[in-house]
């Protein structure tokens, strides 16, 4: 209850309440505020990006193009969209880079701004490396060195890791147009009771199998 | 004045929320134009032609198994008979179809042409008529999923090779290991899943990586028709031998075991075992396999193109694709690569065309006994060692890839194959000479297919006249047959794009 109290002194105190005629158009307005907020994030599918599923960041068409290369990539095994695109230091920046990096997609999508081709900007370098660096740091750097060089890790991290892995993991041409017709799901994503062997020709040995039990 | 402005501003911000709400349901509508195949696959498509229009990458360099200009030391993707190269094949298949033609593979495109063209299968005029049971059909086509689903499996094992050649036109293609809803691979034929259960194992915990190779595996695998499987009177069923295990003594005592044979051998009276291709089995005793690597992986290596990488379905040797295939690990030059293969191919070859000459001598060694009057007791223990010297050096030789992918169990194979064969033939001539006969049994020549053929008692210009007719008046037919029945298919198409 107190919440409400204060809100209702904080709206009296700076004249937000409409006057008596004013208030039913108001509070109507207000909800359809709220219901069609609602019925935004359901159509945007708002919860689904607080998830780590590559599925979210194909929500827009737009990034079909990276996530096919990815599901053809040797990273589609080990790591997803977020393991390399948001920052990993902690959970608060994680979500904080993700919330800036996502409601700058979804402004430039909804004004139809997005370029042929999509490029990182100079924040999602910095994240990008660093989670390059994060997993594969072993490659990189070398223990012994680190303790008796003094810039050895400097040296081994600070060049970008594309300048010389162009093809990592979207390979080399970026563009709208450069892949080809759907989004295939692959094994990795599908569900856990999926079969390879074919529904018409499970059924049929099911047959044949109990035919055998009631022959033998 | 305040509060119309806050009453504005509210309205405004309905109405851009509206705005944003339609902006959001209009991209989503765009998505499903945005990356939208061509047609809908139905159930099972045969027809690759269809499929192509889905994935054009795929399926172009999938057409490329047409091509046969591609030639290695010892292999080939164009026409090679084999027979002709190594003549004394005639005399270890007598009796058997294998004597009339036998040649080296070529690529999937021309899987139906090819068991339409061989003499093996003879020339049927009737439906009905022919040496061949459906089931060779099994793995030259995407019609045999379809089909089996029509008609049901065992149904499909119980007809002759003849009854089906109007409905198996289309050469093995995309439905025979995608699933068409998700292009996952897929087993379509029932033989391996059986051949999992009987192991005691699942094929549906495979892996991705295990399952590009597990859909070579089922028709790159040797395998015999089991014509008395309970509740299968009359079917020829499609069944691979791996009950107690892949490797040849293992096949080998099974068979035994069943007492089965493929044929039996008109000159030494033997009953003989066929081994076909056990490209799969080979393969996994190799040091390729126990490193996890696939069959795809270098029969199938990626290839870029446009932007996009997706898998190369030209299937062939990997000896023309090296780059693609060996470089992904082996950072050797080319050159030194291919010699390594040869080295092995030519090493095992060797041992293998000797041991193919002995096994010949000894059947023409046995017919001699049996002339001179030996009796099934004397005969019983050297039959036993050419039927299992036969199946060990056929085991070895006709999984063509085997002397690269496993060198080492071929070679064994090889030797061991070598041992049994004389052993035999030394009990062989202790029993000529004891029936009379101290001195080399009369050969024929080894060089001369026609001679061979005609040796054994093969008519061969009937054998020609008979498939050139059928060639003629029969394939057109079933051709004109199966495209009709395939004009009446509906093709769903999404985008015309």
């Amino acid at each position: 209850m107190g919440f409400w109290q204060t809100t209702k002194r904080t709206l009296f105190r700076w004249k937000l309440i409409p006057p008596h005629r004013w208030r039913r158009p108001a509070i109507m307005l207000v909800a359809a505020i709220v219901g069609l907020g609602i019925y935004v994030l359901k159509l945007s599918n708002a919860a689904s990006y607080l998830s780590d599923d590559p599925q979210a960041c194909v929500n827009c068409h737009l990034m079909t193009p990276q996530y096919i290369t990815w599901t053809h990539s040797s990273h589609r095994e080990v790591a997803h969209c977020n393991d390399c695109h948001v920052p990993h230091d902690n959970v608060f920046n994680k979500y904080f880079f993700k919330a800036k990096d996502g409601l700058y997609h979804a402004s430039i999508f909804t004004l139809r701004k997005e370029p042929e081709v999509i490029r990182a900007l100079a924040p999602s370098q910095a994240v990008i490396q660093s989670n390059c660096i994060r997993c594969h740091q072993d490659q990189v750097t070398d223990a012994r060195m680190t303790a008796t060089i003094a810039n050895h890790k400097e040296m081994r991290t600070d060049r970008t890791c594309w300048e010389c892995h162009r093809d990592v993991p979207h390979g080399k041409i970026k563009s709208l147009s450069s892949v080809g017709y759907q989004i295939e799901p692959i094994k990795e994503y599908a569900p856990k009771d999926m079969e390879v062997i074919p529904a018409w020709l499970k059924s049929s040995m099911q047959k044949q199998n109990t035919q055998n039990e009631s022959n033998d | 004045m305040k509060n119309w402005i806050l009453f504005l501003i509210t309205a405004v911000v309905v109405f851009l929320l509206a705005m944003l709400a339609y902006s959001i349901m209009d991209r989503k509508n765009e998505a499903k134009y945005a990356y939208q195949p061509k047609v809908e696959i139905g159930n099972i498509e045969p027809r690759d032609s269809i499929w192509g229009l889905n994935y054009p990458r795929q399926y172009q360099s999938y057409m490329k198994t047409k091509d046969t200009s591609f030639h290695s030391m010892y292999n080939t993707s164009g026409h090679v008979a084999v027979l002709e190269e190594d003549p004394e094949l005639v005399i270890l298949w007598a009796g058997y179809a294998f004597s009339k033609e036998y040649n080296q593979p070529k690529g999937h495109a021309h899987a139906v042409e090819d068991i339409r063209q061989i003499l093996r299968t003879g020339g049927p005029m009737e439906p009905g008529e022919g040496p061949m049971p459906s089931t060779c059909w099994t793995c030259k086509s995407p019609d045999v999923p379809r089909l089996m689903k029509e008609i049901g499996v065992t149904e499909f094992y119980s007809k002759k090779w003849s009854d089906l050649g109007a409905e198996v036109i289309n050469p093995i293609g995309c439905a025979d290991c995608h699933n068409p809803e998700t292009m996952n691979l897929t087993i379509t034929r029932p033989a391996l899943v059986e051949a999992f259960e009987a192991m005691g194992k699942d094929v549906n915990a495979a892996s991705h990586q295990q399952m590009r190779s597990l859909v070579c595996a089922q028709c790159h695998v040797e395998y015999y028709f089991d014509k008395d499987a309970p509740d299968k009177k009359g079917a020829q069923y499609l069944t691979f031998p791996w009950k107690d295990g892949m490797d040849v003594e293992s096949v080998e005592s099974y068979y035994d075991k069943l007492d089965f044979a493929d044929w039996v051998h008109p000159i030494s009276k033997t009953r003989m075992l066929k081994a076909q291709h056990p490209d799969y089995e080979l393969f996994s005793l190799g040091v390729h396999a126990k490193r996890g690597v696939s069959c795809a992986d270098c029969h199938m290596p990626y290839k870029t193109e446009g932007g996009q990488k997706f898998t190369d379905h030209h299937i062939g040797s990997p000896l023309s694709n090296v780059e693609n295939s060996c470089f992904v690990c082996h950072r050797e030059k080319k050159e030194d690569l291919i010699t390594d293969v040869y080295d092995r191919q030519r090493t095992i070859k060797k041992g293998s065309q000797n041991l193919m000459r002995l096994i010949a001598k000894a059947h023409i060694e046995a017919g001699k006994a049996w002339e001179l009057g030996a009796s099934e007791e004397q005969m019983k223990p050297i039959q036993e060692g050419i039927r299992h010297a036969q199946w060990r050096w056929d085991y070895a030789v006709a999984s063509h890839g085997a002397a690269f992918h496993a060198p080492l169990p071929t070679s064994s194979i090889v030797t061991s194959g070598t041992s049994i064969i004389e052993e035999s033939r030394l009990q062989l001539a202790r029993l000529l000479a004891d029936l009379g006969h101290n001195k080399p049994v009369e050969m024929p020549d080894f060089n001369d297919t026609e001679a061979l053929q005609a040796y054994i008692g093969l008519d061969m210009e009937k054998e020609r006249a008979d498939k050139a007719q059928f060639l003629q008046e029969v394939v057109p037919k079933w051709l004109e047959e199966g495209k009709k029945r395939e004009a009446g298919y509906s093709i769903e198409m999404i985008s015309n794009e």
